[in-house]
C-alpha cells in the first residue's frame, strides 16, 4: 500500500515538474525568446558558483564530522610509513583539487555568456603545455620514488629476515580462518597436498585434515590451532597465507596489512606490530569519539576496542562474516598463551581415545559442527574470545 | 542493378537519388536498420533501458546497506524466494552487485556510450554517407541485443544470476558448484555466453569505426582536421579491438575449467574436506587476462566522454579547444599506457614486488596525460563566452568529476598506499566518480548537445537544469563521503560482524536515500528524451549552436546518405571560433585569400 502511495506521489511530482517545464518552454517560444540563451547562462553562472561554495562547505563539514570515525592511526611499523605517504599524496592532490575547482567554477561564473561579448581566440601554447606536462611529471616522479622505497621495504626478501621473526600460518576457507602456530619448537610440520593426507587425519577417525598436515613429520606434533591471532609487540611476524577453496584476502585494517589468500599459490606478508592491544585502548581513551558509550556493551568504546582480522576478497555468500580478533601482547604473556594450547596432534589422539571408549564400536554420525566443537575445545577458543572482548 | 550494388558497397559514391530502389519497410527502417543514425538511436534506447535496470539493482542493494535489519515486504512481492520475509538473501545481494557492475560497465557505459555516439558522429563528422559496412554495423547492434537478452534471462534461472563479482574471478567463479556460490551455476554459464556475444559486438563495431575513420573521410578531411570526438572514437575502438579478445580468452578458458575439468585457473582446491583433481593452474592468471582487458576497458568508457566533452566545451565556449594537438597526443599516450598498467589492480595478490614497481611507475605516469587534458579543458573556457545550457553544464560537471576521481587514482596507483585501500570503499569512491559518474556526465552532455541532430527537436531545458544540479549534487553526496569509509571492505552485505567497520550506519542510510532521489531524476531525463523526441521544440535552423563541424551541414530530416547532394569538402580544422572577426567559421568554408590554415 505504502509502495503504491509512494509511486503515485513520485508520478505526481514528475507530472507537475513536467507541466511547469512545458509552460516555461511554451511561453519562451511565444515571446520569441527560445533562442535567447543569455539570461539562462547568467543565472547558471551564479548557480554554478554557488555550487562550488556549497561543495567546499560540504567537504569541510564532512571532514570534521567523519574523520574521528575513521580507522585509528596504524599500529604497525610499515603502517606508519604508508600513512606518511598517504598524507604526502593528500597534500599534493589536495592542492590540485582545490585550485582546479576554484579556477574551473570561477571561469564558469566570470565568462558566462553576455550579449556582445567576444570569446578570445587562444588555440594553443607550447609553453603552457610544457609547463603542465612537466610539473605533474615531476610530482609523479617524487611520489613514485617515495612510494617504491616504502613498497620495497614492506616486502623484504624472506630469506634475510631477522632470526627472531615469528611465523604464523593462516589458511582461509569459506567462511573461516585456520590459524596455525608452530608450537614450542617454532617449526611447522609440513603439509602434503594429496589425497593421502587431505580429508582424513589418521585412518578410521572422522576429523578432516583439510590442511593436509603430515603427521609423520614430528615437527607437526606440537603445532596448534588458535581462534585468535596473537602477536607480540615489536616482534616481526611473517604471515604464511593460503586458501583452500576460493580467493580470500587476509586483511588487518589496524595494521594496514592486506594480502590475498590464493588456492595453490602461497603468499606471505611480513610486518611488525608496534602497540599492544592494551596500549592502543589507552591511546584511544583520549579521543572523544572513543569515549562514547557503545549501546551494545554499555561500556565506553575504547574499553572494548580490539584489533580485527577481516576478509577483503569476495569469497561467497558469507564473505562479510569472516571475523577474528587479533591481540598484541608482550612476550611473556604470549609465552603463557602458547603454553595453554593443546597441540592438534595431542588433541586428536585424546579425542580419538575418548570417542572410541565412549562409542565402543557403534557406528555414529558426527556432524561437522561437533567436529568444530572438539577442535575448538582443543584450542581454548571460546575462552580466548571472551577474554579478548573484556580484558 | 549492377550499379545499385556498387553504390551500396561504396557509400562515397552514393549521391544521386536512388531512393525509389530502397523501398524501406518498417523492419528495415527501424529494426534491422543499416543506417548509422538509426543504429545510434537503437544503441541509445537500449543503453537507457539497461541503465534503468542496472540503477534499479543498485537501489535494491542500497536498501540492504542502508537498513540491514529492516524487512521490506514489497521485496518479497517482487523478488519471491530471493527476499524471503522481505529481506534480501546474501546470495541475491551478491547477484545484485555483480549484475549491477556488469550491466553498467559493459552494457551502459561501453555499448550505450560508445555505440550511440560513434555511430551517430563518425559518418557525420568525417563526411561519409554511412559506416564502412552498414551490415556489420547492424550485426554489432544485434549481437549487443542478444548478449543483453541472455544476460536478462540469467535473472530467471533457478540458482540465480552470476554472483561472484563483475570481475568474475576464479576459483569462486571457476567451479560450477552452486554449494560454493549459487550464482556460479547456470547463471554464470549465461554470463559467459552473454559476454562472448558482447565481445563480438564490440569487435564488429570497433573494426567498422576504425575502417570508417581511416578510409571514408571526405575530401580535405585530413587526420589533423578531425574533431576530437573522432580521435576519441578512433582510440576507443583501437583499445577495444586489442583488449576485448583477452577477456574472451579468459572466459573461454574458464568455461573449460568449469565444464571440462581442465585446470587453467585451479589448483590444490579443497572443498568439504575433499581434494579436487584440478592441479597446476593459477587463479592469478585469470586476473592478468581479465585486467589486461579491464584496465583498457575503463578507458574505453571514459575516452568517448573525453571526446564529447572536448567538443561541447569548445562549441559552447565559442572558442577553439585549447591545445588540440596536445589533446590528441595525450589521448594517444593514454591509449598506449592503458595497456601497461593492468596489474595495479593486483598489487596484493602476492605478485613479485619488483613487477609491482613497474606497474606503479606506468600507473602514475598515466596521470600526466590525464592532467594535461584537464588543464586544457579549463583553459578552453578561459575568456570564452560560455553558453551555459544543460549540455555545457554537464561537460563542466564532467571536468569536476574527472578531477575528483582522477586524483584518488594517484593514491591507489602507489602500491604501498594501495595495500590498505584495495577492495575498500575508497576504491568504490574512486571508480564511481572517475568512471561511473564522469562517463555518465559525458554521455548526458552528448545527448543534450546532439539531441537536435538525432531527432530534429530540442530537449526541455528546464528539466535539463533540474536534472543537472540534482545529479551533480546527488552524485557527490553519494560518492564523496565514501572516501571517509577508507578501510571499510567493499562487497560486504552488512558491516556488523566487525567493530572497525560498523561506524557508518548513518552515512549508509544517507547514501541510500540520495541514491533513490538521483534515480528518480534519471527517470526524468529518460522521460525528457522520449517526450522531446516526439513533441519537443522543433529545430529552426540546421546549425542551432553555430558549430563548425560537418554534422551541422546536413538537413534536419534524416535520410540515408546524410547529404542530399555532394558531400561537402573540408577546408579547415574544426575549431575556428572567434577568429577573423567572426563568431565561427564552418569547416566547409574555404580559406580566405590571406588566411593561413591552422592545420
Ligand atoms: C589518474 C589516473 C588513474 C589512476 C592512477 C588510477 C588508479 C587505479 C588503481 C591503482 C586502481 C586499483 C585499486 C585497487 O583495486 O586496489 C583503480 C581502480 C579502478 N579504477 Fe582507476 N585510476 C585512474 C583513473 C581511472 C579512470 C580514468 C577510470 C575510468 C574511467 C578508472 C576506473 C577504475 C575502476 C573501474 C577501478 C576499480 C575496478 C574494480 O576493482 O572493480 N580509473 N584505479
Ligand atoms: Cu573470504
Ligand atoms: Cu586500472
Amino acid at each position: 500500500m505504502t509502495t503504491i502511495l509512494g509511486l503515485i506521489i513520485i508520478v505526481c511530482i514528475l507530472l507537475v515538474i513536467f507541466y511547469v517545464a512545458r509552460t516555461v518552454e511554451l511561453t519562451k517560444e511565444l515571446k520569441g525568446e527560445a533562442d535567447d540563451t543569455e539570461s539562462a547562462s547568467n543565472a547558471q553562472g551564479y548557480l554554478m558558483f554557488g555550487f562550488l561554495i556549497a561543495f567546499f562547505i560540504g567537504i569541510a563539514w564532512s571532514s570534521v564530522h567523519f574523520l574521528p570515525m575513521m580507522l585509528p592511526a596504524p599500529s604497525s611499523v610499515h603502517g606508519i610509513e604508508i600513512e606518511k605517504l598517504f598524507n604526502m599524496t593528500l597534500f599534493f592532490t589536495g592542492i590540485v583539487f582545490v585550485v582546479t575547482h576554484i579556477v574551473l567554477f570561477w571561469f564558469v561564473f566570470r565568462y558566462r555568456e553576455k550579449k556582445g561579448a567576444k570569446a578570445y581566440y587562444f588555440s594553443h601554447s607550447n609553453m603552457l603545455e610544457l609547463l603542465w606536462t612537466a610539473i605533474p611529471a615531476v610530482v609523479m616522479l617524487v611520489l613514485v620514488v617515495k612510494g617504491l622505497v616504502t613498497w620495497l621495504s614492506i616486502f623484504p626478501d624472506t630469506k634475510t629476515l631477522a632470526k627472531d621473526t615469528m611465523v604464523i600460518e593462516v589458511t582461509a576457507q569459506q567462511f573461516k580462518w585456520n590459524i596455525r602456530y608452530p608450537g614450542v619448537d617454532k617449526d611447522f610440520g609440513s603439509r602434503k597436498i594429496d589425497t593421502a593426507h587431505i580429508g582424513i587425519a589418521t585412518p578410521d577417525f572422522w576429523w578432516k585434515n583439510e590442511l593436509g598436515i603430515d603427521w609423520s613429520d614430528k615437527a607437526s606434533h606440537d603445532d596448534f590451532f588458535a581462534d585468535t591471532l596473537y602477536l607480540v609487540k615489536n616482534k616481526p611476524v611473517l604471515m604464511k597465507l593460503g586458501a583452500l577453496d576460493v580467493l580470500h584476502s587476509f586483511y588487518l585494517p589496524h595494521f594496514r596489512v592486506k594480502m590475498d589468500c590464493v588456492p595453490g599459490v602461497p603468499t606471505t606478508f611480513y610486518f611488525i606490530p608496534n602497540e599492544t592491544t592494551v596500549e592502543k585502548r589507552k591511546l584511544l581513551s583520549q579521543l572523544p569519539e572513543w569515549q562514547k558509550i557503545n549501546p551494545l556493551t554499555g561500556l565506553q568504546r575504547y574499553a572494548t576496542f580490539n584489533f580485527e582480522l577481516a576478509c577483503a576478497e569476495l569469497c561467497g555468500r558469507s564473505h562479510y562474516t569472516m571475523q577474528k580478533y587479533v591481540v598484541v601482547v608482550e612476550q611473556a604473556e604470549y609465552d603463557e598463551w602458547v603454553k595453554a594450547h593443546i597441540p592438534i596432534y595431542v588433541g586428536i589422539e585424546k579425542a580419538k581415545n575418548a570417542a572410541s571408549a565412549k562409542l565402543n564400536g557403534t557406528e555414529m554420525n558426527i556432524s561437522n559442527d561437533s567436529t568444530m566443537v572438539i577442535v575448538d575445545s582443543m584450542t581454548k577458543s571460546r575462552t580466548d574470545s571472551k577474554e579478548v572482548a573484556v580484558i | 542493378m549492377a550499379t545499385e550494388e556498387v553504390v551500396n558497397l561504396h557509400a562515397e559514391a552514393h549521391h544521386d537519388a536512388h531512393d525509389e530502389h530502397h523501398a524501406e519497410t518498417f523492419l528495415t527502417k527501424y529494426i534491422f536498420s543499416q543506417d548509422h543514425k538509426m543504429i545510434a538511436k537503437q544503441f541509445l534506447y537500449t543503453g537507457m533501458f539497461w541503465a534503468i535496470v542496472g540503477a534499479f539493482l543498485s537501489l535494491l542493494f542500497r536498501l540492504q546497506l542502508g537498513w540491514p535489519d529492516t524487512a521490506f515486504p514489497f521485496l518479497e512481492t517482487i523478488l519471491g524466494k530471493w527476499a524471503e520475509g522481505g529481506k534480501i538473501s546474501n546470495d541475491f545481494y551478491y547477484a545484485l552487485v555483480t549484475m549491477h557492475g556488469t550491466i553498467l560497465v559493459f552494457f551502459v557505459l561501453t555499448a550505450g556510450l560508445s555505440g550511440t555516439f560513434s555511430n551517430l558522429l563518425i559518418p557525420y563528422q568525417v563526411g561519409a554517407r554511412d559506416m564502412a559496412s552498414g551490415f556489420i554495423n547492424m550485426l554489432s547492434y544485434w549481437f549487443f541485443v542478444s548478449s543483453g537478452v541472455v544476460m536478462f534471462c540469467s535473472f530467471f534461472v533457478h540458482t540465480g544470476p552470476a554472483s561472484g563479482g563483475w570481475t568474475a574471478y576464479p576459483p569462486i567463479n571457476g567451479m560450477r558448484d552452486i554449494a560454493i556460490n549459487k550464482g556460479s551455476g547456470l547463471g554464470l554459464d549465461l554470463w559467459i555466453i552473454s559476454m562472448a556475444l558482447f565481445i563480438v559486438s564490440v569487435l564488429l563495431g570497433g573494426l567498422n569505426y576504425v575502417a570508417t575513420i581511416l578510409n571514408l573521410r571526405t575530401k580535405g578531411m585530413t587526420m589533423w582536421r578531425m574533431p576530437l570526438t573522432i580521435w576519441a572514437f578512433l582510440f576507443t575502438a583501437i583499445l577495444g579491438i586489442l583488449s576485448f579478445p583477452a577477456l574472451l580468452a579468459a572466459v573461454v578458458l574458464m568455461s573449460f575449467d568449469r565444464l571440462a575439468g581442465t585446470s587453467f585457473y585451479l589448483s590444490d582446491i579443497v572443498v568439504n574436506g575433499q581434494l579436487l583433481s584440478h592441479h597446476g593452474g593459477s587463479p592469478i592468471l585469470f586476473q592478468h587476462l581479465f585486467w589486461f582487458l579491464g584496465h583498457p576497458e575503463v578507458y574505453i568508457i571514459i575516452v568517448p566522454a573525453f571526446g564529447l566533452v572536448s567538443e561541447v566545451l569548445s562549441v559552447h565556449a565559442r572558442k577553439p579547444i585549447f591545445g588540440y594537438r596536445a589533446m590528441v597526443f595525450s589521448l594517444m599516450a593514454i591509449t598506449v599506457l592503458a595497456f601497461l598498467v593492468w596489474a595495479h589492480h593486483m598489487f596484493v595478490t602476492g605478485m613479485n614486488p619488483f613487477a609491482g614497481s613497474i606497474f606503479v611507475l606506468f600507473t602514475l605516469i598515466i596521470a600526466v596525460p590525464s592532467a594535461v587534458k584537464v588543464f586544457n579543458w579549463i583553459t578552453t573556457i578561459w575568456r570564452g563566452n560560455l553558453r551555459l545550457n544543460p549540455a555545457m553544464l554537464f561537460a563542466i560537471g564532467f571536468v569536476s568529476m574527472f578531477i575528483s576521481g582522477g586524483l584518488t587514482g594517484i593514491f591507489l596507483g602507489n602500491s604501498a598506499i594501495d595495500i590498505p585501500l584495495h577492495d575498500t570503499y575508497f576504491i568504490v569512491a574512486h571508480f564511481h566518480i572517475v568512471m561511473g559518474v564522469a562517463a555518465f556526465f559525458g554521455m548526458f552532455a552528448g545527448v543534450y548537445h546532439w539531441f537536435p541532430k538525432m531527432f530534429g527537436r530540442h530537449m526541455n531545458d528546464a528539466i535539463g537544469y533540474i536534472h543537472f544540479y540534482g545529479t551533480l549534487i546527488g552524485a557527490y553526496a553519494i560518492f564523496f563521503p565514501m572516501h571517509f569509509m577508507t578501510g571499510i571492505p567493499r562487497r560486504y552485505a552488512r558491516f556488523d560482524s566487525f567493530e572497525f567497520a560498523n561506524n557508518f550506519a548513518g552515512l549508509n542510510k544517507f547514501i541510500s536515500i540520495v541514491a533513490m532521489i538521483v534515480f528518480v531524476l534519471q527517470l526524468m531525463f529518460v522521460i525528457n528524451v522520449v517526450y522531446s523526441s516526439l513533441r519537443g521544440r522543433r529545430m529552426k535552423s540546421i546549425n542551432p549552436y553555430g558549430a563548425t563541424t560537418l554534422e551541422w551541414t546536413t538537413p534536419v530530416e534524416h535520410f540515408h546518405g546524410n547529404w542530399p547532394g555532394e558531400i561537402p569538402e573540408v577546408h579547415r580544422w574544426p575549431y575556428d571560433y572567434a577568429i577573423n572577426g567572426k563568431e565561427y567559421i564552418t569547416q566547409i568554408t574555404p580559406l580566405s585569400e590571406d588566411e593561413v590554415s591552422h592545420s
